[in-house]
């Protein structure tokens, strides 16, 4: 049973450059199902291509070429019904919630917009559901922590119903020890709730723990896929390996001077690996 | 990361920030445009005919006439309340009407984006750089007199005025659009007009309010000086055609000043009013303008002498504390003691508003108003032997002490390098300043040589830093710090913009020239386990306060307060166990 | 390139939008605008004679079997050739002549009026928002008074002050009218003499709007991390305060400077007429009283010209103290 089914996606950017219009392929040809119950994460490093392919799931870019299929209860999802099924949670919980508008707004106006009862009760339950209090519901987003709003921004994917959550990077602007509170009631509600979720993240270590399956993304293309274990503790691509050797690994101090240089990076140049793109279009 | 002249307190927004601060500025403001329009909307009922001719030409302020006569014998005061009027109604008409337009044009065409945004955007900068006045009075003059009422005046200056707020609308509207909070109602199903009306409007309220306002007095003034030329509205009677027709009697040349003085002082008084109006929407839309306190006498103590502790360590941090004066002072460094040794790197980790970074500028005494160091003492032992007491340097020797012994390596991905002007300007500008000696050959040869030590190509120093990658940025500031040869580098979250691959790279350079060249390091960062593997000794910082402070082998392995393990905890290991997860994996695989 | 390409094909593409301006509005006059103008040309004395009957039609496009369309392109064709029509006021000179005549004197007075204006708006917000929380705070609102009081007010008051009562300057005038116009120290003394009082109208009305400018971007400038860099590298004071600063607080008063430039022509106009200034203000006026609509659509094109071309230097300048602009991509 699959939730989801993206194939072949593809995003192109038009720059003009001079009187010349240049073509960027952002994401190049990539395939993925998400399945209710399980997590699928998408790990890259800035200008993957993995933001973009979260945006274009959220609808909120389209897709140059390919298709993006919802089904629920093994029916295709008509177009209009999409956002029903298909919600997002974004990253910076500072820029995410309305300055000007309650909690209560946030909340209610995607339970009307879906034709949901959207009554204070409701409000208040969603509240529950993220575990936070009713007292919430009349705030504004500066009184509230960080790890607060992110899980308003959560209730707020989960309100029109939706069973499909992709969520860019939900803690990456989070303080360190709310992180995992956050990951955890997201991994909470997947439980409960048969969520189909896709976690965006540069970091390897939640990808990890937080995800079933992990696709690892570089300039735009899927290098390497599999169970999560098997991805970051045997990584096969050389991509894969320089990502999985140069997160922090307090187990291996005196490990940095170790490295040769050339491996990773050449000196002074921005990270460039272009010889595995070559390979990888081959 | 976090900024210290930030005051750490929360910024009321909603509705209560789109209401001014309360201020002498925006007190008097408010009072002005209350008092005039009060004259000119009630004063009309009490005065006489403005009209009214009488045989007591230019009589002096006194009497009957309050504000005296004109050449004719009417009223001035008469005439001022009902010209007010007439120039507030022109004035609001404009406002409203402008403001709708810029509203339209900025608002409507950045959020479409695209061609529709291409067209009005080119539209709005046409109207823009055709100059506006010459082109009013084109258009009045064509107007036969007869049909130019206010209304007429009113639509022409409309469209003349209204693309300069369209364009800052644009830019503010730009901007929002690509906030996540609209992205989010996009995706929630909100349509386009609920999401232009309700998610981003409100949030222009306060810029739209201060466009409006700019409409209006430039309303008022260009009506003043058409009238005054003539072409003013024909049917009905502003400060500007008294001032035209005062300027006509020869009032400056009778001297009779009461006749032309007060039409042009209540436009004065009435554009003074809106734009102190103006200075308090201002503040809400950039808090960085709001009025600071006065600057206090930076007190300088007397040096105290310090004892060495220890041969082995540069620099010294003994019961620091640095308060934040405002309403109720925050205390963001508490008491804190730090000794780094010569060649260690010291790592300082925390969450954010931990008080890290404060204590890292008070070293260095770059902390701003209202930050300010209650107590405590930081000292600099010198290679030679000497010690300096860094918070009672004068401000001479404190610019000398900078960068020479202790430099600085910021979070430089961003906007640590002066957006324009060279590299090597930047690095040059220090050893203008601290090696004047130097000449221009020694200083390049010193430039380049820097840069080849932290592995960036000397052609590099010619370019602007927006031609840099954000690694490469981070190097070149590095290589800055490097100039002098100081003995102590403070790193301010060098690594935390930057991919992980690339950071890799930056801490072993970082590494690398401590052991070729021995300055000690405090490195601040939240990555705790990037500490764990690159420091030597590691302070953790709750609340202001140093909660752990041990080797890094001690910390990782017997981390001794509670805060220290939940912060472990809170990274999951890459290769070990999930630690805090409760994730279980459920379902068939992929 | 890109950058000025770009700056040039929008310049091009408002001139031309002046331009048609320019054709129509007299067209989309209501009535029947010939009449309505001859017989107020009669009520002024004017010549009221075929020609000038013919120049107004000209003008209008009435009287005449063309097309819109072709009247618009031979309208253009004129214009290229320089070919402004003839003023009814002074029938039968041709527009272009007195345009020739007054442009220099407005040239020079707008143009070294607003410069200094610029020049010292800019100092000034520069220390004022470097130094705040100083006794200099308070020059912000003392220059808004000046930026609200009308122009020709303003003027007006000068006049009365300096040159009526105190007698520094004289009443009006370009020059000394005893002298003939030329390039001797006399005359070009006299014109200074004479153009100091109108000039400091524009600056002093003008320098408000520069200050508050330059001074909100130095108080945001200065809470950035650059200057922070700055001042960790020990830099002095007024170094960090100009090429830190500064230099980065200027470009948005650079880049808004075409908004600014519309406030100062249009104040410039209203003051030359104040002190019958014999620029191109005085004469736009003149030609408004005498109805002579050629004139009038002349000076204009010309102020338009003028003014686009001020915004296209200063974006061209722009470019060059921004090197962001310069990236090709």
């Amino acid at each position: 049973m699959t939730a989801l089914e993206a194939k072949d996606l593809v995003k192109d950017f038009h720059v003009r450059v001079g009187l010349r219009r240049i073509n960027l392929r952002a994401v190049n040809g990539v395939s993925f199902t998400l399945t209710p119950g399980r997590t699928v994460a998408l790990v890259g490093e800035s200008g993957s291509g993995k933001s973009t392919i979260a945006r274009m799931i959220a609808r909120l870019e389209k897709p140059s070429a390919g298709s993006i299929r919802v089904t629920a209860n093994d029916r295709e999802v008509p177009s209009k019904h999409y956002r029903n099924h298909v919600q997002m949670v974004f990253q910076d919980p500072f820029a995410s919630l309305n300055p000007f508008h309650t909690i209560a707004h946030h909340l209610a106006r995607p339970l009307k917009l879906h034709g949901r009862p959207h009554g204070h009760d409701e409000v208040i339950k969603l509240l529950a559901r993220v575990s936070l209090p009713a007292d919430m519901a009349h705030r504004r987003p500066h009184e509230l922590s960080g790890g607060q709003r992110q899980r308003v921004a959560i209730a707020r994917a989960l309100a029109p119903g939706a069973k499909v959550v992709v969520a860019d990077e939900p803690v990456s602007m989070l303080d360190v020890s709310i992180r995992l509170g956050v990951l955890n009631l997201l991994a909470r509600l997947q439980r409960e709730e048969q969520l189909a979720v896709l976690y965006i993240t540069h970091d390897l270590a939640t990808a990890r723990h937080f995800s079933d399956d992990i696709l690892v993304l570089y300039k735009g293309r899927v290098v390497e896929r599999g169970p999560a274990d098997d991805v970051i503790l045997n990584p096969q691509h050389p991509y894969t390996k320089i990502l999985a050797s140069a997160a922090p690994n307090p187990d291996a101090r005196g490990r940095l001077l170790d490295i040769d240089p050339a491996d990773v990076e050449e000196a002074g140049s921005a990270p460039s690996y272009d010889h595995y793109t070559d390979e990888l279009s081959q | 990361m976090t900024n210290p002249s930030a005051v750490p307190a929360a910024a009321p927004r909603g509705w209560r920030a789109m209401l001014p601060r309360r201020s002498p500025k925006l007190l008097v403001g408010v009072g002005l445009i209350a008092v005039i329009a009060l004259f000119g909307v009630v004063g009309p009922l009490f005065v006489g005919d403005p009209a009214t001719i009488r045989d007591v030409g230019l009589t002096p302020p006194g009497g009957d006439f309050p504000l005296g006569t004109t050449l004719t014998g009417q009223d001035i005061l008469a005439q001022l309340a009902h010209a007010t009027r007439g120039s507030l109604y022109i004035g609001l008409l404009v406002g409203v009407m402008a403001t709708f337009l810029s509203a339209l044009f900025g608002i409507v065409g950045s959020y479409a984006g695209g061609y529709v945004d291409e067209a009005f955007s080119l539209f709005s900068n046409v109207m823009l750089v055709i100059p506006g006045l010459p082109l009013v009075i084109v258009i009045s003059a064509f107007v036969p007199a007869d049909q130019r009422g206010s209304w007429t005046i009113a639509v022409v200056l409309a469209i003349t005025g209204w693309a300069a707020s369209a364009r800052v609308l644009r830019a503010q509207t730009l901007s929002l659009r690509n906030r996540d909070y609209v992205a989010a109602a996009r995706v929630s199903g909100e349509p386009a007009w609920r999401v232009i009306g309700v998610e981003i409007l409100p949030n222009l309220l306060p810029l739209l309010a201060s466009q409006f306002v700019f409409s209006v007095v430039y309303a008022i003034l260009s009506e003043a000086g058409l009238s005054f030329l003539g072409l003013g509205a024909s049917n009905s009677s502003t400060l500007g055609t008294m001032l035209y027709y005062a300027q006509n009697g020869f009032a400056l040349q009778r001297d009779a000043w009461w006749w032309f003085v007060p039409p042009g002082l209540i436009i004065a008084l009435f554009g003074c009013g809106l734009a102190l109006v103006n200075f308090s929407i201002d503040e809400i839309i950039n808090p960085k303008l709001r009025d600071v306190p006065k600057r206090g006498k930076q007190q300088n103590r007397a040096p105290q002498p310090a004892e060495r502790p220890d041969d082995d360590v540069v620099l010294t941090v003994d019961g620091l504390s640095v308060v934040y004066q405002v309403g109720t002072p925050v205390h963001a460094v508490k008491d804190v003691s730090i000794t780094l040794r010569r060649g260690e790197i010291l790592g300082l980790a925390g969450e954010s508003g931990c008080g890290k970074t404060t204590l890292a500028y008070a070293v260095n005494r770059l902390h701003r108003p209202p930050a300010e160091v209650t107590t405590g003492k930081v000292t600099f032992h010198d290679r030679d032997g000497t010690d300096t007491d860094i918070l009672a340097l004068k401000p001479a020797e404190l610019r000398e002490f900078r960068w020479s012994k202790l430099s600085m390596v910021f979070q430089g991905a961003m906007n640590a390098l002066n957006p324009v002007i060279t590299v090597q300007a930047q690095l040059e500008d220090v050893l203008t300043t601290h090696r004047p000696e130097m000449t221009k050959a020694q200083r390049r040869v010193r430039c380049e040589e820097v840069l080849r030590l932290v592995g960036v190509d000397v052609r590099r120093l010619t370019s602007f830093p927006h031609e840099l990658s954000g690694g490469m940025r981070q190097r070149v500031m590095i290589a800055m710090a490097l100039l002098l040869d100081p003995q102590v580098m403070i790193m301010d979250e060098p690594t935390t913009a930057l991919d992980v691959v690339v950071q890799r790279g930056i801490l072993r350079e970082i590494l690398r020239l401590r052991d070729e060249i021995g300055f000690a390091v405090l490195f601040i960062t939240h990555d705790l386990p990037l500490l764990l593997e690159l420091a030597d000794r590691i302070a953790v910082m709750k609340d202001g306060e140093v909660v752990e402070y041990a080797t890094a082998e001690q910390v990782y392995a017997a981390p001794a307060h509670p805060y220290t393990r939940k912060l472990l905890d809170s990274f999951p290991s890459l290769t070990g166990e999930r630690g805090a997860f409760v994730r279980e994996t459920s379902g068939s695989p992929l | 390139m890109r950058y000025y390409a770009r700056k040039l094909a929008f310049y091009l593409v408002a001139f031309w939008a002046a331009l048609t301006l320019n054709f129509f509005i007299p067209r989309l006059m209501p009535g029947n605008p010939v009449d309505i103008l001859m017989a107020k040309l009669a009520q002024r004395g004017g010549t009221v004679d075929p020609a000038a009957r013919r120049a107004y039609e000209l003008l209008l496009g009435s009287g005449t079997d063309e097309s819109l369309l072709s009247q618009y392109f031979s309208y253009l064709g004129n214009m290229f050739r320089g070919d402004l029509g003839v003023s009814v006021s002074s029938f039968p000179t041709p527009v272009s002549d007195i345009i020739a005549e007054a442009l220099p004197w407005t040239l020079v007075l707008v143009g070294i009026a607003t410069f200094l204006s610029f020049a010292l708006g800019v100092v000034l917000g520069t220390l004022v928002g470097w130094r705040r929380g100083t006794w200099l705070d308070s020059l912000v609102p003392a220059t808004t008074v000046l930026a609200a009081v009308p122009y020709f007010w303003l003027a007006l008051i000068l006049v009365a002050l300096l040159a009526s009562g105190l007698g520094w300057f004289p009443l009006l005038g370009g020059y000394d009218v005893v002298l003939s116009p030329g390039w001797d120290l006399e005359f070009i003394g006299s014109a200074v003499y004479h153009g100091t009082l109108p000039a400091l109208t524009i600056v002093l009305s003008s320098v408000g709007g520069w200050l508050l400018g330059m001074r909100n971007m130095m108080v945001s400038t200065t809470s950035e991390d650059y200057v922070l860099t700055a001042q960790a590298k020990g830099l002095r004071d007024s170094r960090i305060m100009i090429r830190y600063a500064a230099r980065n607080a200027v470009l948005p008063s650079v880049a808004g400077f075409a908004i600014s430039l519309g406030f100062v022509v249009a104040g410039s106009i209203i003051t030359e007429q104040v002190f019958s200034y014999p620029g191109i203000g005085s004469k736009l006026l003149q030609a408004v009283q005498n109805n002579d609509y050629a004139l009038m659509q002349g000076i204009f094109l010309v102020i338009t010209v003028a003014v686009l071309g001020a915004n296209l230097v200063v974006d061209l300048l722009y470019a060059l103290i921004d090197p962001r602009t310069r990236v090709s991509g």
